[in-house]
């Protein structure tokens, strides 16, 4: 370091995204949308010690109860599908359970309301 | 006596004694001009010898200073473009993380950084640039940089971890130095190999240990690398060999200017090499405080005096949230969703009296039941509903 150094605004991360993932591919995008709901499993009270510091945050985050994807991904500041890859590892291996959102409920149809409504009439009308 | 005299033989040879003399005294003086000049001459040689080598001495140092400070800036530009590069893949990182596109912004990335490593090796050789300055990092995480500059990261495994940090000064050459080990490791490994580093502490300091299951090294290379490591320092790119060799000749540039030690003499379990990265005490610290728990306790004072309030206050949604000690974020019930509160937080509440309120709903509720004018019994849900319109008002 003959030359002084240059401080710049931002520094890049010292660990980067592809490492922290450990260059797993993303998941399907059936298994984690932002609002599946990710919690630790219970038979998995002591942590081993091979995870990554990230996987073991993870982890403790899940711990309380039900926290979604996209809330995880705030808290840790990471990006979202480098969050997804570490959920899908992490639930692989047995220590996270997911809970895929509820489904949206489909529209009543018309028929059906007419039927309800005419059935109703001739009962109290 | 006088016969000897008259005798002419005698002055003949006294004139032949006398012409040899002369000649030989001659002689010696011309053998002495003669090797005067010699030793003259010789001076002048060696002197001409002298600075002949002295300017080829000089023109090969200048030459190399030139290489040197050619690459060297050559090099700072691109180690500034890989840097400037990564920064923008970091944004992009964030910005499209849940896209399909995040996948190939890994791979650019990893790609990147293998790039910026090889033009900072060159400009450690060139006594020039390493790279911006880093903040204080744990070993762990300076072992995980390291491994992400080498093409087959996947291969490593960090078994265990210690709780120390390394100075901020040091965090840049020893990632390098590292990565420089874990790239000979895989490269001379077959690619099925786990390369598996152990990182424990010693008296001295802490010991970053990397093994292969490689080919190992000859005597031959094994020396190379030891005089590379310890005494032999490469100044520039000149004799690194061709194709140029540069792990070790960078990893000694850079423990002579940092103050670790590096050594690969002894052999892995596993049949390949075992290099041994030594950090002393003087470049090891305690552990980095995380980051993100310190943004995320300042606002947790301002919020602690509050907290109890709205434990019993029905309006628990108003307040920023609160994090628990493990900086989770503290869950509280939802406030139901009404149209009444969006109507009344618009309107200036606190002003009006229940009263007043009540009457004006009450107003606002006859002019509706006038304008339907309907069954006679709607008086009695006409009182009903004012109770629960100014009810609703105090509450919020």
């Amino acid at each position: 370091m003959t030359e002084p150094d240059k401080q710049e605004p931002e520094t890049a991360q010292l660990v980067r995204s592809y490492v922290i993932t450990n260059g797993r591919n993303l998941p399907g995008e059936d298994q984690f949308s932002l609002i599946t709901l990710v919690t630790a499993s219970a038979d998995h009270q002591q942590r081993p010690a091979r995870l990554s510091p990230e996987e073991q945050k993870l982890l403790e985050m899940c711990v309380g109860g039900y926290l979604s994807v996209a809330e995880i991904a705030g808290h840790t500041q990471l990006p979202l599908g480098v969050v997804k890859i570490l959920l899908a590892a992490l639930s692989e291996g047995g220590y996270l359970i997911t809970r895929p959102p509820v489904e949206r409920a489909p529209l009543a149809t018309m028929e059906i309301l007419e039927e309800v409504l005419n059935g109703l009439r001739t009962k109290f009308g | 006596m006088g016969q000897y005299i008259q005798n002419p033989a005698l002055w003949v040879l006294l004139a032949v004694i006398l012409v040899a003399v002369a000649v030989v005294v001659r002689q010696r003086r011309a053998a002495r001009k003669l090797q005067r000049e010699i030793a003259g001459l010789r001076n002048h040689y060696g002197e001409l010898e002298a600075s002949y080598s002295e300017s080829v001495h000089k023109a090969q140092q200048q030459a190399e200073g030139e290489t040197r400070s050619a690459l060297k800036s050559a090099m700072r530009t691109l180690q500034g473009l890989a840097a400037e590069q990564q920064r923008i893949i970091s944004g992009l990182q964030t910005k499209y993380g849940d896209s399909v596109i995040l996948q190939d912004l890994l791979e650019i990335d990893h790609m990147n950084a293998q790039f910026g490593r090889r033009a900072q090796s060159i400009a450690v050789l060139c006594e020039g640039w390493l790279g911006r300055h880093r903040d204080v990092a744990s070993v762990y995480d300076v072992v995980r940089s390291a491994q992400g500059r080498i093409r087959h990261f996947q291969r490593v495994q960090i078994l265990s971890k210690v709780d120390f940090g390394i100075t901020s000064r040091a965090v840049e050459p020893v990632a390098l130095a590292l990565s420089e080990l874990l790239d000979n490791a895989t490269s001379y490994s077959s690619p099925d190999t786990v390369v598996e580093i152990n990182v424990r502490t010693v008296p001295k300091g802490v010991c970053i240990v990397v093994d292969d299951a490689g080919v190992g090294m000859n005597e031959e290379e094994k020396a190379r690398a030891e005089k590379l490591l310890t005494s032999e320092r490469v100044t520039g790119v000149s004799g690194l060999g061709n194709p140029p060799q540069f792990g070790f000749a960078v990893i000694g540039v850079l423990c002579e200017r940092f103050g670790f030690t590096v050594s690969v003499d002894s052999t892995s379990p596993y049949g390949g090499v075992r290099a041994v990265v030594l950090l002393p005490d003087e470049l090891i610290t305690s552990m980095p405080e995380p980051k993100e728990p310190q943004e995320e306790r300042e606002p947790a004072p301002a919020v602690a005096p509050e907290s109890p309030m709205p434990e019993t206050g029905p309006e628990p949604s108003t307040l920023p949230v609160s994090m628990t000690a493990d900086g989770l974020p503290r869950r509280r019930r939802k406030r139901p969703m009404t149209l009444v509160s969006t109507d009344q937080s618009s309107s200036p509440a606190p002003k009006r009296s229940s009263q007043e309120t009540a009457a004006l709903m009450a107003a606002f509720k006859q002019g509706t039941d006038a304008g339907r004018a309907t069954h006679p019994d709607t008086t009695e849900r006409q009182s009903g509903a004012r109770d629960a319109s100014s009810e609703g008002h105090e509450v919020s």
